[in-house]
């Protein structure tokens, strides 16, 4: 399943490079992630607790960063699984200005399968588009809350 | 399949309830056709399932003051086949026997419909259009919710932890206006690829009011704000149709790719809005 869409952040590109990047950003902001740790370099274990409906899942994977280009772009590659399914995501993200912020574009690929796929197959695409919108919604809002913190404007 | 081991509760009154569902790993259970298939394919597996079958009072039909009342647990086929929503919300009983199919109508409700927000669902769509109110309950308190604030993404309504949906509230129609619902049918599930629900007020033979939802198209059922205006401004069901999808996402699938379903949708909303306008007077 091919996926790819656009979001803004309203920091700057190193920033918004640097926050994209950023295990602890990441933990707070990826839907459901339990803990991630740092098993490598650019490589972390993740664990997710993923909650749709009444569908709810334990998932156990890693997050890999690679070809990184820095400050323009960066592929981030995630793989989990759990009792309902297993999935793979490729994804490569290009950043570039827009206006006092930056634009994300991402474009990739998910594979999903097991039961969760077997039987959701309709609703794969919308929910995958959904989580990486609350991702960047609560990536902006922290933003906002660091921004408050620091008594400085975004 | 077999679920996996849960506890099970079924409160004889309304209070005992939501006492039931505040807090922990709750999920309440009302016709089940969505969560007792989830749970035997251990795609959910609550810890706790309170089933509302013995809360009395819960799918109760009545008018008050130009507001129809529906009980939550009221069925697709009691919706459907009600003499008062067939005489007062002839498009919330035309949405209703669109639904699933005879079983699912027989044993899924209303409130469980909804509170499940399928993205797919029948009845947001004319929710939308008949500017339904959502009453929640919980075991602290009550609030009413516009349906417009109602369905907030795939799955997600505003609906929160311990809360409980026990009511629609619902202005009835006119019985001078026109309304249609019209869906394109999943072949296998009977879900809405899409969905269009249209309700036009006329004065004379200009539309006065013109009420569009639209569902199965994105994320969660939305009011087609742009077509609406339209017709209050004398456009054509087809100028209105046109822009039935404009800023909106498109969901896809293996079944309807997002182009085709924006097809789907402009072609759907002329029907519609054509035959809603033809039974307007």
């Amino acid at each position: 399943m091919k996926i790819s869409g656009t979001h803004s952040l309203p920091v700057p590109q190193q920033r918004a490079y640097d926050l994209l990047q950023d295990p602890v950003v990441l933990a707070k902001c990826m839907p459901g992630c339990d803990t991630l740790e740092k098993i490598a370099e650019h490589e972390y274990h993740m664990k997710m607790k993923m909650m749709l409906a009444s569908v709810s899942g334990l998932f156990d994977g890693k997050v890999r960063i690679a070809d990184l280009q820095p400050t323009s772009s960066f592929r981030l590659i995630v793989e989990g699984s759990g009792k309902i399914g297993f999935m793979k995501g490729d994804g490569l993200l290009t950043l570039s200005p827009a206006g006092g912020g930056t634009e994300v574009q991402y474009d990739g690929s998910v594979e999903v399968g097991g039961t969760i796929a077997a039987v959701g197959q309709r609703l794969l695409d919308t929910t995958a588009r959904m989580i990486i919108k609350r991702f960047f919604e609560k990536l902006v809002s922290e933003i906002a809350a660091s921004a408050d913190a620091a008594g400085s404007p975004a | 399949m077999i679920p996996q081991p849960f506890e099970y509760s079924a409160p004889a009154t309304l209070q005992e309830a939501l006492k039931l569902i505040d807090g922990g790993d709750r999920k309440v259970l009302a016709g089940g056709m969505s969560l007792i298939p989830l749970m035997k394919l251990r795609l959910a597996s609550p810890e706790h399932v309170v089933d509302l079958g013995r809360v009395p009072g819960l799918n109760g039909i009545s008018e008050s003051g130009g507001t129809l009342h529906i009980g939550a647990t009221a069925t697709h086929h009691e919706i459907e086949s009600s003499p008062l929503i067939r005489g007062r919300l002839p498009l919330l009983a035309e949405a209703a026997s669109h639904i699933g199919d005879v079983q699912v109508r027989n044993r899924g409700t209303i409130g469980g419909s909804i509170a499940h927000a399928d993205p797919a669902a029948d009845y947001p769509a004319a929710l939308l259009a008949l500017e339904a109110k959502i009453r929640l309950a919980s075991a602290k308190s009550e609030r009413t919710v516009p349906a417009a604030e109602f369905f907030l993404d795939a799955f997600t309504t505003a609906v929160e932890p311990g809360e409980l949906v026990v009511e629609l509230q619902i202005p009835t129609e006119e019985p001078s206006e026109g309304y249609r619902y019209q869906k394109h049918q999943h072949p296998a599930s009977g879900f809405a690829v899409v969905g269009i629900a249209v309700r036009i007020k006329k004065s004379g033979s200009k539309v006065s009011l013109a009420r569009v939802g639209v569902t199965g198209l994105g994320p969660h059922a939305f009011r087609a704000l742009q077509s609406e205006k339209l017709l209050e401004s004398g456009a054509s069901a087809a100028d209105a149709a046109a822009v039935i999808d404009q800023g909106q996402e498109a969901n896809a699938d293996l079944y309807a790719s997002a182009d085709y379903r924006r097809q789907l949708a402009r072609v759907f909303a002329a029907r519609a809005i054509t035959t809603a306008l033809s039974r307007a007077s």
